[in-house]
């Protein structure tokens, strides 16, 4: 960027993440602050899937240069797949729990999951890791989910969806354990050399910790998303009860970060875009809606990742406090959730991935001038990638446009 | 009970309802075709509504399990096969699992008419590629969610026209994040971002209208 050259990397820090805080504070910057996400895609223009997710020198490496070719205002590389299973099974041990969040390749390796598959295991070497999901509970179990949460979820859910744990005491059950131990205690350490790694190229990280709305809990880690949404058909009350007793535990997890700094709650949606506003204001937005507020009664704010189409549930957000964290948008025209949010909420998203892939670094420039100069008056936004990443072949010239216009049409 | 109760009760997503009037029918003698028809006619109402914005997708995912179960029950009892209106190979792309979009997609499309070759998830293109050999499709549905997938297609598509066949075969992607950037990127010949767009465009690409 313009200047960034002459400036110290503390110095880009401090006004990188300043230009962010004051969005999120639905200020005006001095420019719209472009934040970049990858779950590794478009990191495999430098090293193998494989890498990425196993080999945690690599990992660094290249993400240290991407965020030098394409400077933002944050960075942030997820080379993990989802774990929350784990941080909520442990929540009442807020030294553990948000350390088994996310799961690499190694932490695969040790516990012998069935959600998830890697590269140079179940998948060839350069793809990037799959989350599958699956059935992990019946039906008839939901009691047992709403009695005692963790109870079940150590006992009986664990053991179901983990090879390695399936005999709870026996040897290769501890050993998993540990081993599990060893890798989280190398996966943390990767995560703070990876962030100053960044901090001292001037690329700012937030400081985050996660939570998860209830009933994606239910759909992503015990009964898949359709069966999900078919248990809010076939077993309504089950379902509610059971988002009710998910709530305690996903707030301790999310909240056992906070003595270490974290700010920003990360909290991605799966299934709003499939449920009616009648289905989501019943099932699935009241638990959400309370995570969200006890969270930031505890003075930390989410980033909500509202994944899909949004739209019929966007007035709902106004009945959050306002300032309460940011709404990312991906399908959902982040025009009219400013329309609708502009001076409640900080919006976040406007790059659709198709266009850096396919359209010309002009095109692009002109869309984002375009799109800026109607969500940009007021402050308040954030520009980015809708998906959460990047794809691959995006030409380096279109990435380049995209952080040049930015540069051009951002400015206040 | 008449195939108008079964098309009130399967608009209305009533699973229990629709079960049992389908096994009265058969039990009375119903043509299974009449029933299959009407399940058409109900999908198509179920379509119509969800592209109103009266029904949203979790409607989809429940009147694709009320179809697929009406299916297991009416299938074996179908004694001539209509003719489909065309043949669809359809697949998740290679690297990709999403398949919930997919499935709906499938379930529309046969309640429509057509006949649809499933080849799963993660397929890689070789598996298209000899799909096409061995059914001789009129339509190549690819579906796909993740940013890689761009890539899949893409790659699909290449290895049709490396075997000769993309011309004998029109090629249609499908998923949430599909537009006119993907269909170019990948070299497809539509692009749909939810399964009744799908549907038209399928048959207007057989030439069948809208
Ligand atoms: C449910 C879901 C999952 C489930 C999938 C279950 C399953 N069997 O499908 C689980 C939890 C397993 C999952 C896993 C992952 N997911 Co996911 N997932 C979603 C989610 C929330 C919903 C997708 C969905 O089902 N939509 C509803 C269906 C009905 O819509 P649809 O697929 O578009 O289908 C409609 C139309 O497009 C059309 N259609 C579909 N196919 C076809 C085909 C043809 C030919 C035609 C004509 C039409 C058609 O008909 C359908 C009905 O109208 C989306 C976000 C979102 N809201 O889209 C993320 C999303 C797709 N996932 C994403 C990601 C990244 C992942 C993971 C990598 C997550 C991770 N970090 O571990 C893994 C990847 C696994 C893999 N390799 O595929 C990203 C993809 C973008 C990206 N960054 O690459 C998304 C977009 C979320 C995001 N970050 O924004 N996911």
């Amino acid at each position: 960027m313009t200047g960034a050259e002459l400036k110290s990397p503390e110095d880009l820090l401090k006004e990188r993440f300043g230009r962010v805080e004051k969005a999120i504070e639905l200020g005006e910057p001095d420019r719209v602050p472009l934040i970049i996400f990858t779950c590794g895609d478009i990191l495999r223009k430098y090293a193998k899937g494989y890498e990425l997710y196993f080999n945690y020198d690599r990992a660094r490496e290249v993400s240290v240069r991407f965020a030098t070719e394409y400077p933002v205002d944050v960075f942030l590389a997820a080379l993990a797949a989802e774990g929350f299973i784990f941080a909520l099974a442990f929540s009442d041990y807020p030294d553990i729990a948000p350390s088994v969040r996310f799961w690499t390749g190694p932490m695969h390796d040790a516990l012998g999951d069935k959600y998830t598959r890697w590269p140079g295991r179940e998948l060839p070497e350069d793809s990037i890791f799959q989350f599958i999901g699956g059935q992990f509970m019946e039906a008839k179990e939901y009691c047992k989910l709403s009695d005692d949460p963790i109870t079940f979820l150590n006992e009986v859910i664990l053991p179901r969806s983990c090879l390695n744990l399936e005999k709870p005491n026996s040897e290769k059950a501890n050993v998993a354990l540990i081993r599990l131990g060893v890798e989280v205690s190398r996966y943390l350490k990767f995560l703070g050399d990876s962030a100053a790694d960044l901090a001292k190229v001037g690329v700012p990280s937030l400081p985050l910790t996660f939570a998860y709305a209830p009933l994606d809990f239910i759909g992503d880690f015990l009964r898949y998303p359709t069966g999900a949404l078919l248990d809010v058909r076939r077993h309504p009350d089950d379902v509610k009860r059971a988002c009710e007793a998910l709530v305690e535990p996903i707030l301790k997890v999310a909240l056992s970060l906070k003595p270490a700094g974290a700010k920003y709650a990360f909290i991605p949606l799966h299934l709003n875009e499939y449920l009616s506003p009648k289905l989501y204001n019943e099932f699935y937005w009241p638990t959400l809606k309370k995570i969200i507020v006890a969270l930031y009664e505890q003075g930390i704010k989410s980033l909500v990742f509202f994944e899909g189409w949004h739209d019929p549930h966007l007035e709902t957000i106004l009945e959050l406090p306002r300032g309460w964290g940011i709404a990312y948008f991906e399908k959902t025209d982040v025009r009219k959730a400013k329309k609708i949010l502009g001076g409640h909420t900080c919006i976040m998203g406007g790059v659709p991935p198709s266009l850096l892939l396919e359209a010309t670094p002009d095109k692009i420039k002109g869309y984002i001038k375009d799109i800026l100069s109607e969500v940009k008056p007021g402050g308040g936004f954030i520009l980015s990638p809708g998906v959460a990443d990047i794809p691959m072949p995006v030409p380096p010239e279109n990435l380049r446009a995209l952080i040049d216009a930015v540069e051009e049409y951002g400015r206040y | 009970m008449s195939l108008a109760d079964l098309i009130d009760a399967f608009v209305n997503l009533d699973e229990n309802r629709v079960l049992g009037i389908v096994e009265k029918l058969l039990r009375e003698g119903t043509d299974p075709s009449e029933i299959l028809e009407a399940c058409r006619k109900a999908t198509t109402i179920i379509g119509e509504r969800f592209e109103r914005g009266e029904y949203f997708l979790s409607e989809l995912v429940f009147a694709s399990e009320i179809f697929n179960s009406v299916m297991r029950v009416v299938l074996p009892e179908l004694k001539r096969e209509t003719k489909p209106l065309g043949t669809i190979v359809l697949g998740t792309v290679q690297g990709d699992i999403h398949d919930i979009g997919k499935n709906i997609f499938k379930a529309f499309a046969e309640a429509a008419g057509f006949k649809v070759i499933d080849l799963g998830v993660d397929v890689p293109p070789e598996r298209f590629v000899d799909a096409v050999r061995t059914h001789n499709p009129d339509i190549v549905g690819m579906s796909g969610l993740l940013t890689i997938s761009y890539e899949s297609m893409k790659k699909t598509v290449n290895a049709l026209k490396e075997a000769g066949l993309r011309d004998r075969v029109r090629v249609i992607v499908g998923g949430g994040r599909m537009d006119e950037h993907v269909k170019r990127y990948v070299g497809a010949d539509e692009w749909a971002d939810n399964a009744m767009l799908g549907i038209r465009k399928c048959k207007e690409m057989l030439g069948l209208g809208g």
